[in-house]
């Protein structure tokens, strides 16, 4: 943990609140998007980087977030600054009550199990008219005046992301995250060691899903409306491809994802339909070439940094 | 060396963002009119989706060739893929709106996503124009002005199969009807207004069953069985496009539609092309926009031989309604004589203008185009090679949309929520 | 609720749990042997259903047309498959569980697209034979008789793998690489060829699955997401790599599917979900599994 990453941290910061100056309207919108997803895709990666399990569901917690923000703001009136804590409330007891199923089951069972309840939220949320308005989603979430423009909305998202960050990298930096990366690396000593690894294994995917809920609440306004579509496992995929090209061994590197996905997806669309034979390609040469994603290059390159835990070479191994 | 070539992305990723924002705000000496189109060119929508950018070049050529709108304003077209995604429908048209700067968005395919970027429009004032999307939904709350529909919606659809259907039950002596929809919103608001609507027209018509088959199934075998077995007289169905074609072969497989009439589908030109063989002829169906429907109209036998020479095709209801999209938009900018979009937007307001399905007005309360619902019998015909509607009946789009006074009540109601 | 329905009802039920069969089965033996949970199983799927047509437009003008297409329908995609363990997969069998399911869900993208570029996006229909188009009756109750073909070719398959896997030595070494990969490359056996041809074999039978869903209804693009969740659940509940589990699952599936709809219509898919999560809490390794790799 060196003045470096400070650097890079505060260097990465400064940008996202300058650039904005410069920027046309619709590129404000996208870094908007890229900083709501980036929160999405950097909750995931507290289960994924440091418990190492791989949630394929994570958009459900998103999508209650979403849905609990634009359900309180259309129907009761409430004020934006109220809904937001509510969509993580909401988020985080679902997680609650589904992740204590889940953490129980680990690698491809627990990919799956999350993914099964991730398409039950959706369903509920899809078939649930009355409530929830079906798949024609939920219109007319509005911002509050004073945040209702492109530049407003933008800072005001970017101050709830940044500080939602922190939480989590002050979360990562605790004993708590240290305790999580024990049970990451080996679940058996950890336990033997005395720590109920369950309970803390709970908290975590309570506690990143809370943070998915509350990037779900950011979306809703952001979009003028939200559809059960946020919830569905397409949606899930996205921010595991964030953190994979991002780099799951690094706190940023999610985020790094989210800023490279987002920026391109806006960019590829402009001109041609073939969005996910693009992504597909990408996602297919990093998994082969560039495992770690671009934090990975960063770390193998960055001689000044400590060398953390890195997927075995696979140049080595394809030989044998 | 590290932090050399990260230096490098961040400058790069910084070009990059503002050579895109520059570029879309250049200087423009003509003053072109940009169009915009947010259709679904992949997944579920893209069979309907192909028809009506192909319908809607078509009609930009026919304008261009004429020096563009007014006859200065050439018309660039700038199209987006929806994804069927209401999210991606979203993103889809702010990019249109704010880099490409569209005055106007035709669009959608599905009704989730036409009432999604309806706000998105009506927030950049930006005239929005849906041509295949149909959920009543889009124009009967949360009213946008930016908003015009010239699909009849689905109340006036499902009018047109109720006093269709309430007349053949009275001629047959049908008792009992069940229904299988697809379940989302399409098929959902198509199902729910026609069986309050029959409820009316029909009291003495019992539903004994409703059967909800998710958007996308592939088989349905196990509905097929289930309905049969209900024995109703009628069956009224409200399957999405692709999905009704794997129903229809298949419950024909089972000898259904010999047993029990199916009438009021939705089986537009499209099907009728792609079914041509299957398809049982006597079928009672119903469609939006069948080009053989007005071939005494100049404007359609006109597009229809232009169609057909372009594409070497016919075109379906969906280039129909697209290709009168853009025809609506020239007129209300002739009436204003001005592309700006406020006064074109006010021109059009109550205005009656020319289609391919004759001369239709715009209803002031909610900005529907007053077009009609076509049911008929599917029968081979010898001018084509697939089989059309005969004895097809008009119903007009006056004599089936919702009175006023429910709007004006629907609307109370959401404003009090 | 008078008997032939219910009678109707467990057909209809059988022949939806049939054709889940042929699609999971393949997917069920190449995470079973390779541990690999493909993503793109259904995306081949729809690929072998799209080969069927094009095959079956060459040689349309014949009777035998689709009997003849829905082989070679299968084994090109088997030869897509065999492209795709050579060039993809095999390069990430030793690593960690999300590259390998990321590296299908790119896939699953990256062919969806290709099948759109290939095929365009009209809907393509294939004509039945005449002698499966019209219902046949069992017992006063109609079956659509291309079910009949499908419920038919669902047990064949099931008999030909358990042939294959019980009774030639190619399948005791296949069997064998479930329990210990480590073991049957101490034998001597060459690994890589055993996962290749389990991989190849897995989606030759998807692609024959989907050659058999051709003349069912239409191809259309995007058909296989509507599928693969439910392949995935069938998987589950039978466990992986179960032969025998999986037949049972999918017919369990199919005959949930086909009573919900009498009982909770638009619920019949939230039961699978419920049943599937029920499933991974009670006994993650599923009904016929065993639970060594959980």
């Amino acid at each position: 943990m060196g003045k470096k990453k400070w650097a890079w941290a505060g260097a990465v910061f400064a940008a996202l609140l300058l650039l904005p100056a410069v920027l046309g309207e619709f590129w404000v919108l996208v870094l908007t998007e890229i900083v709501i997803m980036g929160l999405f895709a950097v909750s995931f990666n507290m289960i994924f980087g440091y418990m190492g399990q791989l949630s394929f569901g994570h958009a459900a917690y998103y999508g209650v977030g979403a849905y609990t923000t634009g359900l309180l703001m259309v129907k009761a009136g409430l004020p934006l600054a109220l809904c937001l804590p509510f969509s993580m409330i909401m988020a985080g007891a679902v997680a609650l009550v589904l992740g204590y199923f889940c953490i129980r089951l680990t690698g491809i069972y627990f990919a799956i199990l999350t993914m099964a309840f991730g398409q039950l939220i959706f369903y509920i949320i899809f078939q649930w008219y009355s409530f929830t308005g079906g798949d024609n989603g939920l219109q007319g979430i509005r911002p509050p005046a004073m945040l209702d423009g492109a530049w407003s909305y933008y800072y005001f998202a970017l101050l709830v992301v940044t500080a939602a960050v922190v939480v989590m990298w002050i979360i990562s930096e605790s004993p708590f995250g240290y305790t999580m990366r024990a049970i990451r690396d080996n679940p058996q000593r950890t336990r033997f060691v005395g720590v109920n690894t369950k309970k803390y294994m709970l908290i975590n995917f309570v506690v990143a899903a809370m943070f998915a809920g509350l990037a779900g609440g950011l979306w809703g306004p952001f979009n003028r409306s939200i559809s059960p579509d946020l919830c569905n496992w397409h949606q899930s995929g996205v921010p595991v491809f964030m953190t994979i090209i991002g780099g799951p061994t690094g706190f940023l590197g999610p985020l790094i994802g989210s800023v490279i996905y987002t920026f391109l997806m806006a960019f590829v669309t402009g001109f041609t339909e073939y969005w996910p034979l693009t992504i597909g390609i990408i996602i297919t040469m990093v998994v082969l070439f560039m495992p770690g994603g671009v934090w990975g290059l960063v770390e193998r390159y960055g001689a000044a940094l400590p060398a953390r835990k890195e997927p075995p070479a696979d140049s080595e191994r394809e030989a044998s | 060396m590290r932090r050399k070539s990260l230096l490098c992305i961040v400058a790069a990723l910084a070009v990059c963002l503002l050579l895109a924002s520059g570029g879309a705000g250049q200087a423009r000496a003509a003053e072109p009119y940009k169009l915009g189109v947010a259709l679904a060119i992949t997944g579920t929508g893209a069979l309907y989706c192909k028809d009506g950018v192909d319908a809607i070049k078509l009609a930009v050529d026919e304008i261009n060739a004429k020096g563009g709108f007014l006859g200065k304003h050439p018309i660039e077209v700038f199209i987006r893929d929806t994804h069927t995604k209401p999210d991606a429908a979203v993103r889809a048209t702010r990019d249109l709106i704010l880099r490409d700067k569209a005055r106007t968005v035709l669009g959608t395919y599905s009704s989730a996503c036409a009432v999604a970027i309806k706000p998105v429009c009506q927030e950049y004032k930006v005239l929005h124009i849906p041509a295949i999307s149909n959920s009543e939904g889009i124009t009967l709350t949360n009213f946008s002005p930016y908003t015009y529909q010239v699909v009849p919606n689905s109340y006036m659809q499902a009018k047109a199969v109720v006093l269709g259907v309430a007349a053949l039950a009275k001629k047959k002596g049908w008792k009992t009807y069940a229904t299988i929809a697809s379940d989302y919103e399409w098929g959902r608001s198509t199902q729910q207004n026609t069986v309050a609507l029959l409820k009316e027209l029909a009291p003495e018509l019992k539903l004994v069953k409703e059967f909800w088959p998710p958007l996308g199934e592939t088989q349905f075998t196990s509905y097929i069985t289930a309905i049969m077995a209900q024995k109703p007289d009628f069956v009224i169905g409200s399957i999405a496009s692709k999905d009704n074609v794997a129903w229809m072969k298949q419950a024909k497989a089972y000898g259904f539609f010999k047993k029990i009439p199916y009438p009021g589908s939705l089986i537009s030109v499209t099907e009728l092309i792609l079914q041509a063989k299957s398809l049982d002829r006597g079928l009672v169906g119903l469609c939006r926009a069948p080009f053989f429907a007005h071939l005494d109209q100049p404007m359609m036998a006109n597009f229809v031989k232009a169609f057909k020479k372009k594409y070497n095709r016919y075109p379906s209801d969906w280039a129909v309604m697209e290709y009168d999209a853009v025809y609506a938009l020239k007129q209300g900018i002739d009436k204003a004589n001005s592309i700006d979009t406020e006064k074109v937007k006010a021109a059009l307001k109550g205005a009656t203008i020319d289609t391919t399905r004759g001369k239709l007005s715009f209803r002031n309360i909610d900005n529907q185009l007053g077009c009609s619902s076509y049911l008929g019998v599917v029968a081979d015909d010898p001018k084509y090679p697939f089989p059309i509607y005969h004895d097809l009946v008009e119903v007009k789009g006056p004599d089936s949309w919702r009175p006023e006074k429910e709007i004006i009540a629907a609307r109370a109601a959401e404003k009090k929520k | 609720m008078d008997l032939s329905l219910l009678f109707a009802q467990a057909l209809s039920g059988l022949s939806r749990g049939m054709m889940l069969f042929l699609i999971a089965s393949g997917l069920s033996l190449i995470f079973g042997v390779m541990n690999i949970l493909n993503f793109a199983h259904a995306t081949l799927w729809l690929v072998g259903a799209y080969a069927c047509y094009t095959f079956w437009f060459l040689l349309q003008n014949h009777d035998f047309a689709v009997w003849l297409a829905i082989p070679l329908a299968a084994l090109s995609v088997a030869l897509v498959g065999w492209v795709i363990e050579v060039v993809l997969i095999r390069r990430v069998y030793e690593r960690e569980l999300p590259e390998q399911l990321l590296l299908t869900y790119a896939l699953v993208l990256i062919l969806g697209d290709l099948i759109k570029i290939t095929w365009g996006v009209d809907d393509k229909l294939i004509t039945r034979p005449a002698m499966l188009s019209e219902p046949v009756y069992l017992a006063g109750v109609p079956i659509d008789s291309y079910f009949i073909f499908v419920i038919a070719v669902g047990f064949a398959v099931y008999l030909a793998l358990w042939w294959f896997l019980q009774k030639t030595r190619y399948g005791h070494i296949v069997r064998a690489a479930v329990f210990s990969r480590e073991m049957v490359s101490a034998l001597g056996i060459p690994i890589p060829i055993i996962y290749t041809g389990v991989f190849v074999l897995g989606i030759f039978i998807a692609g024959l699955a989907g050659a058999i869903q051709g003349p069912v209804g239409s191809v259309t693009l995007g058909m296989d997401m509507a599928v693969v969740i439910q392949a995935f659940c069938v998987v589950i509940i039978g466990g992986f790599g179960s032969l025998p589990g999986t037949m049972v699952s999918s017919i369990i599936v199919g005959e949930v599917y086909a009573f919900a709809i009498l009982f909770w219509p638009g619920g019949a898919l939230a039961l699978i979900f419920i049943l599937t999560a029920i499933v991974l809490i009670v006994r993650p390794w599923g009904l016929f599994g065993t639970p060594l790799r959980a």
